[in-house]
C-alpha cells in the first residue's frame, strides 16, 4: 500500500519518477484527447463496490404496469447505510428536453443518508421531482434526473415482451435506455456539502463518487424497469434480458458548458487528478515489466480499443475524423509491436512521434490497464484541499521568475492579436446557465466570468514588472497592499507553482477555443465512453457501459470492463 | 430557511461580484462571511449590517501605507470594509514577522473588522501565529480580541461591552500582531466595567463548525432574497443570441 510520503517522493526530488512535463500534459488539446482509464471514477467506484460486496436491496418497489411509481433501494456499505430514492413519472414526448433549463423529467432521483421512512419519503416526493425548483436538506447528498431514450426504450420493451432479446448491433449504436441530464451534489439545492460527505460518508469520500453511484443505480433501474413493463405487457411471452446483453447497456449522459468553468475554478483538484494519472504512467514506464504475457495483453487491448472505437457512432465530423485517426494509430501501434518491444519508454516515444494526441493518450490508458498492481492504489489520492494560499514573503523577483517559468505559455500569447480576447464566458439569467458569447455583446463582456487565467497572468506580469523596477526589494505582501486587484491571480500563481502540473495551458478567451476539450477532459476522468459531440458546446456520451450489474455483486469480478465490446448475440459464433 | 454552505458561498460570490468587488476579492469576501457563520460567530448578522453600504467601497481609494519600517506598518483603509482590504494587511504582518520574528500592523478607517477572523485562520494554517484587537461603537464601546496559534486550524475570540467613553475621533482602528517565533493568545482582561464578556475557545469554534457541516446554515428569508437579488447583477439577459451560446439545439 502506498502512502502520501511515498507519492510525494515519486513526484518530486532526487527519487522522482520520470513524469511527463507540464508543457506537454497541460496542453488543452491533449487534455481533450484523454480517454477513460482504470483510475476513472466509475472504475474506482465499481471496484470498491465489488471488493467490499455492498448489499443493495429494494426496500420499496411500487411501480405500476407502465413503470411509474416509487422505488427505494437500501445500500449497506462498510461505513454506513444509504437510500437511493427514485420517482418515475409520466412525461409527454414534447416535454422531454435534455437541456439544463428543462422543468420535468421521466425519472428523478436522490441519494440519502440512512433509512427513509414514509414521512421523509413524502417530503422527498414533494421536492425531488421538481429538481432546481425544489429544496432538500442535508441528509440528501446527490440529486439527479434522467430522460428516456424513447425509441430505444420502447424497442427493448417490445422485444422482451415478445420473448426476444434486443439486437446487439442496435445497442452498439445507442447503448442506453435513459440519459441523465444533470447530476447535482456538493450542497446544491440544500443538499449536504462536500465537506460533510467527505468527513461523514466514507463510502463516498472520493470526488464525484456519490454522483457516479447515482448514475450506476439509474442504469440498473433502467434495465429493471424495461423488464418490469415488458413482463406486465405480455406475461405469457415475456423473457428477461440476458445478463451479458444487460451489461452492455450503460447510461446516456449529456454534458454542456457547465462543466467547463469547474475545471478552471478547481485548479488544485484538477492538478491532483492529473498528477495521479501521470504518476501511474510514470510507474508503468519505470517499473512495468514487459514479458510475453504483457505483449499479448497489449495486443488484445489494442484490438479491443479499436473495436470499441469502430462501435462508436457519431454524426459529428470532427469526432468522426478523430475516431478514424485513432483507428489508424491503433493499427500502426499493433503493427509496430507485432514483433515485440523492449520497454514502455521507447514505445511511448514512438507513439509521440507517430500517433495523434488521441492515439497517444489511448496508449497511456492501455498501459495503465495492464498494471493494476502499480496503478489502483492511487485511486485513494484523488481529493485535494482547495486552498489557494498567498505566500506573502516571496520576493517579487522570485514571483516574476515563477511567472516566466510556469506561465511561459501565457506570456507567449499575444493578447492584443485579433480574436485573442474575442470569447467571453458568462452566466445567463436562465437558471444561471453558463454560456459562451462574444465581447461584441457589451453586457456579456461586462459580466463575463473570470476564466481567462492566461490573460490575467499576463496583466499581472506587466504590473509586476513596472512595480519591481521601482521596488526591487519588496515582498509579495507589500505588492498586494499596493496592487490589491492582483491578489486573486497572484495567489493562484503561487499556489499552482506548488503543484507538479499547475494550470491548464490555454487561452480560454480565444475566438477559436474549443470548450469540448474541457468537457472531454473531465468526462474522461469520470470514465465515460462513446463521445458524440452534438455541437462544439455539448456532448453526448455513455456511462457504465460494460460495468457489472447489481446482481453480479458478490460474484467473482475481473474488473475488465475497459472499452467494452458488444457481446455476441445468442446464436452467433 | 436552511441552505448549504456552498449555496451561501456561491450566492455571496455573485453578490460581491455584482457589487464591483474584483476577481479574487469577491471569493475572499464570500469566504470571510461564510467562515464566521459556519463557526458560530454571526457572519450573517455582520452581512446584514454591511449590505446597505455594499456599493460604497467602489468609489473609495485603495488602502495606502502611511508608515512602514521593518517590524511595523500603519495602513489607512479609507473607510473600506475589512472584506476587501484586511487580508492584505494580515499578509503584510505575516511577511514582516517571518523576517523579524514579530511584527505589528495597525489598520485605520476599516469597517466590519470582525471579518479578520478568516484571514487570521488562513495565516495560522500556514504556520504563523496572529492576534488582533479592536474596539467598536460610537456610543457604547465594545472591544474584541482574536488569536490563532501557529499551525492551528481555529482561532479563539473574545468580546466585551466596556464602560469606556466613546471616542469622537474614532479611527475604526485594528491592531494586528504577528509572530513566527511566539504563539500569541488573546483574551480580554477582566477589566473593571467590562460586561457581557464572552470568550470562545478554539475548541468551541471547531465544535460550532461541526454543527454547520452536519446541518447546513439557517438564514433569514429576506436576507437570502436580498443577497440573491444583488447577485442577479452578474447574470446576462436571456436572448435568442444568448441561447445559441448555450450549445443546445
Amino acid at each position: 500500500m502506498t502512502t502520501p510520503a511515498a507519492i510525494q517522493n515519486s513526484l518530486r526530488g532526487d527519487n522522482a519518477l520520470p513524469l511527463r512535463p507540464p508543457s506537454q500534459v497541460m496542453d488543452l488539446e491533449r487534455l481533450g484527447a484523454l480517454h477513460q482509464s482504470r483510475l476513472s471514477f466509475m472504475r474506482t467506484l465499481v471496484r470498491r463496490i465489488m471488493r467490499e460486496r455492498w448489499q443493495i436491496e429494494p426496500a420499496r418497489f411500487e411501480l405500476d404496469a407502465e413503470g411509474y411509481g416509487t422505488v427505494v433501494y437500501e445500500i449497506q456499505a462498510p461505513h454506513g447505510l444509504y437510500s437511493f430514492v427514485l420517482f418515475s413519472d409520466y412525461l409527454s414526448p414534447d416535454e422531454r428536453n435534455d437541456r439544463v433549463i428543462a422543468t420535468k423529467w421521466d425519472l428523478t432521483m436522490a441519494l440519502v443518508e440512512g433509512q427513509v421512512d414514509d414521512t421523509y419519503l413524502e417530503k422527498l416526493r414533494q421536492n425531488v421531482p421538481k429538481q432546481e425548483a425544489g429544496r432538500v436538506d442535508a441528509r440528501v447528498f446527490v440529486l439527479s434526473r434522467a430522460n428516456r431514450s424513447a425509441r430505444n426504450f420502447d424497442y427493448v420493451v417490445d422485444q422482451l415482451a415478445a420473448g426476444q432479446q434486443p439486437d446487439v448491433d442496435r445497442i452498439a449504436k445507442v447503448g442506453y435506455l435513459y440519459r441523465t441530464t444533470a447530476v447535482y451534489g456538493s450542497g446544491k439545492l440544500g443538499m449536504a456539502d462536500w465537506e460533510k460527505v467527505r468527513a461523514k460518508h466514507k463510502d463516498f469520500a472520493r470526488p464525484f463518487a456519490g454522483e457516479m453511484f447515482v448514475c450506476l443505480m439509474l442504469r440498473n433501474f433502467s434495465l429493471l424497469q424495461a423488464e418490469h413493463i415488458a413482463a406486465h405487457k405480455t406475461p405469457n411471452t415475456f423473457k428477461p434480458m440476458q445478463p451479458q446483453i444487460k451489461r452492455y447497456f450503460g447510461i446516456g449522459n449529456s454534458t454542456g458548458l457547465g462543466m467547463a468553468p469547474f475545471l478552471v475554478n478547481h485548479p488544485l483538484l484538477i492538478n491532483q487528478w492529473i498528477e495521479m494519472r501521470e504518476l501511474a504512467l510514470a510507474r508503468v514506464r519505470a517499473l512495468g515489466n514487459v514479458n510475453s504475457r504483457v505483449q499479448q495483453e497489449l495486443s488484445t487491448l489494442i484490438e479491443r480499443c479499436a473495436q470499441h472505437t469502430r462501435d462508436t457512432v457519431t454524426e459529428d465530423e470532427w469526432q468522426t475524423r478523430n475516431n478514424v485517426q485513432v483507428l489508424e494509430d491503433l493499427a500502426a501501434l499493433q503493427s509496430h509491436t507485432a514483433d515485440g518491444f523492449d520497454n514502455w519508454n521507447s514505445l511511448l516515444q514512438w507513439s509521440e512521434a507517430n500517433n495523434s494526441l488521441q492515439g497517444q493518450e489511448m496508449l497511456v490508458s492501455i498501459m495503465l490497464e495492464i498494471y493494476p498492481e502499480l496503478v489502483d492504489e492511487l485511486e485513494d489520492y484523488h481529493d485535494a484541499e482547495e486552498f489557494l494560499d498567498l505566500d506573502p514573503l516571496m520576493p517579487l523577483q522570485q514571483l516574476k521568475q515563477v511567472i516566466e517559468t510556469r506561465y511561459d505559455w501565457a506570456l507567449a500569447t499575444d493578447f492584443t492579436a485579433e480574436g485573442a480576447r474575442e470569447t467571453c464566458w458568462y452566466r445567463s439569467e436562465e437558471k444561471m446557465e453558463p454560456r459562451l458569447g462574444s465581447v461584441a455583446d457589451e453586457e456579456a463582456k461586462q459580466k463575463q466570468m473570470a476564466l481567462g487565467v492566461g490573460y490575467a497572468v499576463s496583466k499581472c506580469y506587466e504590473q509586476l514588472c513596472s512595480y519591481v523596477a521601482e521596488h526591487p526589494q519588496h515582498t509579495t505582501a507589500r505588492f498586494m497592499v499596493a496592487r490589491p486587484k492582483m491578489r486573486g491571480i497572484v495567489r493562484r500563481i503561487q499556489s499552482m507553482n506548488r503543484c507538479v502540473y499547475g494550470d491548464i495551458q490555454a487561452n480560454l478567451l480565444d475566438q477559436n477555443i474549443l470548450p469540448m476539450h474541457l468537457l472531454r477532459c473531465k468526462l474522461a476522468f469520470f470514465g465515460v465512453g462513446k463521445f458524440d459531440p452534438r455541437s462544439k458546446l455539448w456532448v453526448r456520451n455513455t456511462m457504465f457501459q460494460g460495468a457489472p450489474l447489481l446482481e453480479d455483486i458478490g460474484k467473482p469480478f475481473s474488473d475488465d470492463w475497459f472499452m467494452p465490446l458488444a457481446p455476441l448475440q445468442s446464436g452467433q459464433l | 430557511m436552511n441552505i448549504s454552505m456552498n449555496e451561501l458561498k456561491a450566492s455571496l460570490r455573485r453578490c460581491f461580484e455584482a457589487s464591483s468587488y474584483f476577481v479574487g476579492n469577491y471569493e475572499d469576501a464570500a469566504n470571510m462571511i461564510l467562515w464566521l457563520e459556519k463557526h458560530g460567530l454571526n457572519g450573517l448578522t455582520e452581512l446584514e449590517r454591511l449590505l446597505p453600504f455594499i456599493n460604497e467601497d467602489r468609489d473609495k481609494p485603495l488602502s495606502s501605507v502611511v508608515y512602514e519600517d521593518s517590524t511595523s506598518a500603519i495602513i489607512d483603509s479609507h473607510g473600506r470594509s475589512a472584506l476587501n482590504c484586511i487580508a492584505a494587511s494580515v499578509d503584510l504582518a505575516h511577511a514582516k514577522a517571518l523576517e523579524n520574528g514579530i511584527a505589528t500592523v495597525t489598520v485605520h478607517n476599516c469597517h466590519n473588522r470582525m471579518f479578520i477572523l478568516k484571514a487570521l485562520t488562513d495565516r495560522g494554517r500556514c504556520g504563523i501565529s496572529v492576534a488582533a484587537y479592536w474596539q467598536n461603537g460610537s456610543q457604547t464601546v465594545t472591544e474584541h480580541a482574536a488569536a490563532i496559534k501557529a499551525g492551528e486550524r481555529y482561532p479563539s475570540y473574545s468580546e466585551a461591552v466596556t464602560n469606556l467613553p466613546a471616542n469622537t475621533d474614532d479611527k475604526q482602528a485594528l491592531t494586528i500582531i504577528c509572530s513566527s517565533r511566539v504563539d500569541l493568545t488573546a483574551s480580554l482582561q477582566q477589566s473593571k466595567g467590562n460586561r457581557n464578556a464572552r470568550y470562545i475557545s478554539a475548541e468551541q469554534v471547531a465544535e460550532n463548525k461541526q454543527h454547520s457541516v452536519e446541518n447546513g446554515i439557517e438564514i433569514d428569508n429576506d436576507l437570502w432574497d436580498e443577497v440573491n437579488r444583488i447577485g442577479t447583477g452578474v447574470l446576462v439577459e436571456n436572448t435568442e443570441l444568448s441561447r445559441q451560446g448555450a450549445g443546445g439545439r
